[in-house]
C-alpha cells in the first residue's frame, strides 16, 4: 500500500488572490507570473519527520463542486484573500466555509491576506512580528486602497471557528493565525506555511496516540457520514 | 473521386452553399489512381462547356482561383461565364439562412416546392421579408432592427489575403459563395440567402433550374447569378460555352424581376443605405463602413475599444453566447462591451428559428459569419479568411468542445434549464486564456485541420518500451495513459476492458493537450482535475492527473482516471512509470531526442520537396486508433512565421477543396505563387505537398510516389503503428491484472457512475 502524507493542508480562496503565486513563492521562493489553477495542484512539502501535502486548489466557480473532494480529510485550511479586494474576503465565508465540511474536524484554520505589496499602506501586521513590510516593493507600481485590514480577518476567523463549533479558547487564538502575505516580495510567505505547519503537526502527534491512526481516511469518513447525516436531519 | 466533378468543381463554387451538392451525381464515376484523375483532369477541363455546367453558375458563384492552374487546361470554365456577364453588379453580398425554402425580400432562393410567399416582399413597404420555413418573418417597423441585421453593407473593399491571393480571387470566392437567388441592381446592396438546413429539395431545384427565366414563378423574386468582376483568362471560353442569346436572356430575366420588384428594393435599398442604423449594426462585414457609420458604431460602445478599427480588422472573431444572448466568451474585446453585438447575433438565430430553420452562415463580401448552435451555447465566427464554412464550422466545433472539456455538456444544460440567463461566465470565468490559447492553435496547428494526432517521430523500440512501461504503472479506473512530449504524442495505453468499443478521439486529445498548454500551474507539482473528454463521452469527468518528467517540462504524463479519489494510487503510478522509464534509461534517451526538431523534410531524399503533410487511413487496428499525421518540420522557405502562415492557409485552402461537400476533389495539382502544391486523398491516406514552384504535374507525382515510398520505410518510427493495450487476455502470467481489470469495469460501471453518465 502507498504511503499517504501524513498531513493535508489546502489552500482555498477566490480566484486571482495568489493561492498558486504563493504556494510557488514557498515552494520555489520565486514569483512568477501564473495562469488560472486547473483543478487542483498537489505539492509534497518534507517538514521533520512528516509528509505535507499541500493542495493548491482552483478559485474559479467552474471547480466549486470538486473543493470539498480538496478538503476532505485536510488538517488544516488556509484561506487566502486579496487585500485589496473587499469582495474576495466576502467570498471565503459565502462559498469557500461550506467546503471545509469535509475537512478533519479538528482542522485548524488560517487566514491569509495577500498582495500587501500592492497597497498604500504598509499593512499592519501583528507586532510580534515587528517587521515592516512593503519595502521590497515600494514605488515599482501604483498603489492601491487597502480594502482588507487584519480586523476584518480577525472577525472572520471568529465566525470560521463559530461555524465549524471549535471552541475559541482550544482553537489557535486569532492574532496568530491571521496573516498578511506578498506573494510578489516573498514577504511573509515562509513565515505563513512555518506557523501553520508548527501549529498542525503537534496536533498530528496528539492525534497518533489516539484511536485514529491517520489522519485521511478514518477522519474524512467520520467528517463525511457527520455531514450527512447533519444534512438529512 | 469523381470524374465530372473534379472539373465541375472549379466552376462551381465548392465553398459556395454548402449543402449544394448531390446535382452533379450523373455525371461522377469512380476514378481509379490519382494519375488517371489528372488525366482526366486535364482532360476533363476543356470539355467543360457542356450544357450542365451552364446550368448550374447561377447557383454557384464561381470560385476557381486563377491561380490555380490546372495544367493549364480549362479548369475554370464555364461556370465563371454568369460572372463575367453580370460585372454591372459589382459587389453584392449574400446572407444564406438554411430552411426549406427561403425566401427574402430581396432575396428569394428559388424554392420551388413551397413557394408561396411571392407577394409579400412587394406588400411590404420595407422589402423587410425573409421568409424561411413556411412562415414568412415580416419585418415591419416593429422587427426592423432584427432585419436590418441580415444586411451586412461592406464597400466592396476587397481586402488582400496574406496568403497571397490577389484581391480579384478574393473576389472570386466571394463570389461564388453567393447563391444565385437574390437580384439586386443596387451595387451597394447586399442579398441575403436563406438556405434552409434541409433543402435537398431546394439545391436540386436549383441545379435543375440553372436559368432563372426558366423554373422560377414569374411572382418569385429572380434570381441573380453571382457577378464576378474579375475576369479570368477563361471569359473566352465561358462565353464560347455560354450561347450568347442564353446569357442575355439571363440578365433580362434579373432586369425584368428588378423592375417588378424595383419599388420594393429601392426603398429598402434607399433606406438602409441612408439610415445609420444599419451601418450601425455591429455585426460583421464593417471594416469598410463609411465614416458616418463608423460613428455610429462609435457612439453605440463610445468606450470600448471595440469600437476601434482595430478589433474590427481582426481577422477573425470568434463568439459564444447563450441562448438568452449573454455573452459567454469573445475572443477580442469585453464581452460586457459586446452584449449587444451578441444581443443582435442572438436575434438572427432565433430570427430564423422561428421559423423552425436554423441559421447556417452569412456571407458578405469579404467576411463569413458562421452560427453553431449546439445545445443552449450559440457559437459564431466572424471571418475574413479564406476557409470554407465546413472548416470554420469545425473550429466552433472545437471551441464548443473546449467549454464542455471544461464543464461537461450534461452540467451545461441543467444550468440553462434551471435559468435560462445564467452568466455563464462565471464558471469560466479564469478559463478565458485556455479558449484563446486553442484559438492560436487553430490557427497553426494541422492537427486540428486534420483531424489527427502528431506522433513524436521515435525509434520504434524505444516508444514500444514505453508503453510498456506505462502499461505495467497502472491502477484500479486507470482507464488512459498519455505521454507526451513537446505537445506530440509519445504513447498512449488504454484500458482495454473499459473501452472496448471507444477509442480516444484527437479533438479529445487536441483539447486536453491544449489545457495543459494553457496553464503554467501545471509545470509545479502534480495536478488532478476534472476533464471531460467530449468526444468520448461529453457528460462525464475524467481525472487527470498530469505531471512532468523532467525539469525542463517537456515531457508529460497524463493518467486518466475515472476515480476521482483515487489521486494517491494514480500518482504512485507515476512514481512507478518514472522510476521504471530512468532505470532504462529511456527517458534520458527521450528528453536527448527533444533537443533536436523532430525531423527536417531533407530526410525524406527527396527533391524540390518544401513539405508536407501525411495522414494515414490505414494503419492497423485503425478502428480504435487515434488518426495520427506527421509533417516534418517547417523550415527552408517556410522559416519564417509569415510563410509558415502562408503555407497553412494554402493546406487550408486545399483541403477544404478536398472535403468540400458539395464537390470533393480527390486530387489536386495548384500552383500558387511561391510553390505548386499537391494534394491527393485516397482511401489510404490523405496527403498535402509543397514543392518547388517549377515542379510540372508529372514531376509532382513522380516526387509524391518516391515521398510515399519514403513514407512508408518509416512508418515505425513515424507512427504507433500498433497501439498498446492493457491486456485482459485470461492468461496465466496475467490473471492478476486481468481479475483487476474487470474489477475495474464494474467499478466504472458501477460505483462511480461514471457510465451512468455522471
Amino acid at each position: 500500500m502507498l504511503k499517504k502524507p501524513d498531513v493535508k493542508v489546502v489552500l482555498l480562496g477566490d480566484m486571482n488572490v495568489g493561492k498558486t503565486s504563493l504556494l510557488h513563492r514557498y515552494v520555489e521562493k520565486k514569483f512568477h507570473e501564473t495562469v488560472s489553477t486547473v483543478g487542483g495542484a498537489f505539492y509534497l512539502k518534507q517538514w521533520g519527520p512528516h509528509s505535507i501535502s499541500i493542495w493548491d486548489t482552483a478559485g474559479r466557480e467552474q471547480f466549486h463542486g470538486l473543493g470539498s473532494m480538496y478538503c476532505r480529510g485536510a488538517a488544516a485550511v488556509i484561506f487566502v484573500y486579496d487585500v485589496s479586494n473587499f469582495q474576495s474576503l466576502v467570498e471565503l465565508e459565502d462559498r469557500f466555509l461550506a467546503l471545509t465540511d469535509t475537512a478533519s474536524t479538528d482542522c485548524i484554520f488560517a487566514i491569509v491576506g495577500n498582495k500587501v505589496d500592492l497597497t498604500d499602506e504598509c499593512a499592519s501586521v501583528n507586532e510580534t512580528e515587528g517587521e515592516k513590510p512593503c519595502h521590497a516593493t515600494t514605488g515599482s507600481t501604483a498603489k492601491v486602497r487597502k480594502q482588507v485590514h487584519v480586523e476584518d480577518a480577525v472577525s472572520l476567523y471568529k465566525r470560521v471557528l463559530k461555524y465549524k463549533m471549535l471552541d475559541e479558547k482550544e482553537a489557535p487564538p486569532a492574532e496568530k493565525m491571521c496573516f498578511e502575505t506578498s506573494a510578489k516580495s516573498g514577504f511573509s510567505v515562509d513565515f505563513l506555511f512555518e506557523s501553520v505547519f508548527d501549529t498542525v503537526v503537534p496536533l498530528l502527534k496528539k492525534k497518533a496516540n489516539g484511536p485514529s491512526e491517520t489522519v485521511d481516511l478514518t477522519d474524512s469518513n467520520k467528517a463525511m457520514k457527520g455531514t450527512r447525516s447533519g444534512c438529512c436531519k | 473521386m469523381r470524374k465530372g466533378e473534379t472539373t465541375e468543381d472549379k466552376g462551381i463554387g465548392w465553398d459556395a452553399d454548402m449543402e449544394v451538392g448531390s446535382s452533379d451525381l450523373q455525371n461522377q464515376e469512380e476514378m481509379g489512381s490519382s494519375e488517371e484523375q489528372l488525366k482526366t483532369l486535364s482532360v476533363e477541363g476543356g470539355a467543360h462547356g457542356n450544357l450542365t455546367t451552364v446550368e448550374e453558375k447561377p447557383h454557384k458563384s464561381c470560385s476557381y482561383e486563377p491561380q490555380e492552374t490546372n495544367a493549364g487546361e480549362t479548369l475554370m470554365s464555364s461556370s465563371q461565364a454568369p460572372q463575367e456577364m453580370k460585372t454591372e453588379q459589382p459587389s453584392v453580398h449574400t446572407v444564406t439562412f438554411e430552411g426549406g425554402f427561403c425566401r427574402g425580400s430581396q432575396i428569394l432562393s428559388p424554392v420551388p416546392q413551397k413557394y408561396k410567399l411571392e407577394a409579400k416582399a412587394e406588400n411590404d413597404p420595407q422589402n423587410n421579408v425573409l421568409v424561411v420555413g413556411d412562415g414568412e418573418w415580416t419585418n415591419g417597423p416593429g422587427e426592423a432592427e432584427s432585419e436590418e441585421t441580415l444586411i451586412i453593407q461592406n464597400s466592396a473593399a476587397v481586402m488582400e489575403k496574406s496568403g497571397g491571393t490577389t484581391a480579384s480571387q478574393n473576389d472570386l470566392l466571394e463570389d461564388m459563395k453567393r447563391v444565385p437567388v437574390s437580384f439586386n441592381n443596387e451595387p451597394e446592396e447586399e442579398e441575403v440567402n436563406l438556405i434552409t438546413q434541409n433543402c435537398r429539395y431546394e439545391e436540386t431545384q436549383v441545379i435543375s433550374a440553372p436559368c432563372p427565366q426558366i423554373n422560377i414563378p414569374e411572382e418569385a423574386e429572380v434570381t441573380r447569378v453571382p457577378v464576378s468582376r474579375s475576369s479570368g483568362p477563361k471569359v473566352s471560353d465561358m462565353e464560347g460555352i455560354l450561347p450568347q442569346d442564353l446569357a442575355e436572356n439571363l440578365n433580362e430575366t434579373r432586369d425584368n424581376s428588378s423592375d417588378r420588384d424595383l419599388s420594393d428594393s429601392a426603398s429598402t435599398d434607399n433606406t438602409l443605405e441612408d439610415s445609420s442604423e444599419f451601418t450601425q449594426r455591429p455585426l460583421m462585414g464593417r471594416d469598410s463602413l463609411s465614416p458616418e457609420s463608423s460613428l455610429v458604431t462609435a457612439s453605440a460602445h463610445r468606450d470600448d475599444d471595440v469600437t476601434a478599427e482595430e478589433w474590427r480588422a481582426h481577422h477573425k472573431h470568434i463568439f459564444v453566447l447563450s441562448e438568452a444572448g449573454k455573452p459567454i466568451y469573445s475572443r477580442y474585446g469585453n464581452e460586457e462591451a459586446l452584449s449587444s453585438t451578441m444581443g443582435v447575433m442572438m436575434a438572427l438565430v432565433s430570427f430564423v428559428q422561428t421559423g423552425n430553420n436554423c441559421i447556417r452562415s452569412i456571407y458578405s463580401d469579404d467576411r463569413k459569419v458562421v452560427f453553431v448552435q449546439q445545445g443552449p451555447l450559440v457559437l459564431v465566427s466572424v471571418s475574413r479568411t479564406l476557409q470554407s464554412e465546413q472548416q470554420l464550422r469545425r473550429e466552433l466545433m472545437y471551441v464548443y468542445y473546449q467549454i464542455i472539456s471544461m464543464l461537461t455538456q450534461a452540467s451545461i444544460s441543467r444550468i440553462f434549464e434551471r435559468k435560462k440567463n445564467y452568466d455563464l461566465r462565471r464558471l469560466l470565468a479564469g478559463s478565458e486564456k485556455i479558449l484563446d490559447s486553442l484559438l492560436d492553435l487553430l490557427e497553426r496547428d494541422p492537427g486540428f485541420l486534420l483531424g489527427a494526432v502528431q506522433c513524436l517521430s521515435l525509434p520504434a523500440s524505444l516508444r514500444d518500451s514505453l508503453s510498456t512501461i506505462l502499461q505495467k504503472a497502472i491502477t484500479t479506473n486507470l482507464v488512459f495513459s498519455i505521454l507526451v512530449a513537446r505537445s506530440q504524442l509519445v504513447t498512449i495505453v488504454q484500458e482495454k476492458a473499459v473501452i472496448e468499443d471507444c477509442r480516444l478521439d484527437p479533438a479529445d486529445l487536441h483539447l486536453l493537450l491544449n489545457l495543459i498548454g494553457a496553464s503554467s500551474a501545471f509545470q509545479a507539482g502534480e495536478i488532478w482535475t476534472p476533464i471531460c473528454l467530449p468526444r468520448f463521452n461529453p457528460d462525464g469527468y475524467f481525472y487527470a492527473y498530469i505531471s512532468y518528467l523532467d525539469p525542463e517540462c517537456t515531457v508529460c504524463l497524463i493518467l486518466l482516471s475515472t476515480d476521482k479519489e483515487s489521486f494517491y494510487a494514480v500518482s504512485d503510478c507515476k512514481k512507478r512509470a518514472e522510476e521504471s522509464m530512468r532505470t532504462q534509461g529511456s527517458l534520458q534517451v527521450l528528453t536527448d531526442g527533444l533537443q533536436r526538431d523532430s525531423y527536417s523534410v531533407a530526410m525524406v531524399g527527396v527533391p524540390d520537396l518544401w513539405h508536407f503533410m501525411y495522414k494515414p487511413m490505414d494503419i492497423p487496428d485503425n478502428y480504435r486508433q487515434l488518426t495520427q499525421f506527421t509533417s516534418p518540420e517547417t523550415e527552408g522557405p517556410y522559416a519564417r512565421e509569415e510563410e509558415r502562415q502562408r503555407l497553412f492557409d494554402l493546406y487550408r485552402y486545399l483541403h477544404s477543396r478536398l472535403h468540400s461537400t458539395s464537390r470533393p476533389l480527390r486530387l489536386i495539382y495548384h500552383m500558387a505563387e511561391k510553390e505548386t502544391l499537391l494534394a491527393w486523398v485516397t482511401s489510404k491516406f490523405e496527403l498535402y505537398t509543397s514543392f518547388s514552384p517549377l515542379v510540372t504535374k508529372a514531376g509532382a507525382i513522380s516526387l509524391v510516389t518516391k515521398l510515399l515510398h519514403w513514407l512508408k520505410k518509416e512508418e515505425d518510427r513515424l507512427f504507433i503503428r500498433y497501439p498498446p493495450k492493457y491486456s485482459n487476455t485470461p492468461g496465466p502470467s496475467k490473471s492478476s491484472k486481468a481479475s483487476r481489470t474487470s474489477d475495474r469495469t464494474d467499478t466504472a460501471r458501477g460505483e462511480n457512475g461514471f457510465f451512468l453518465g455522471l
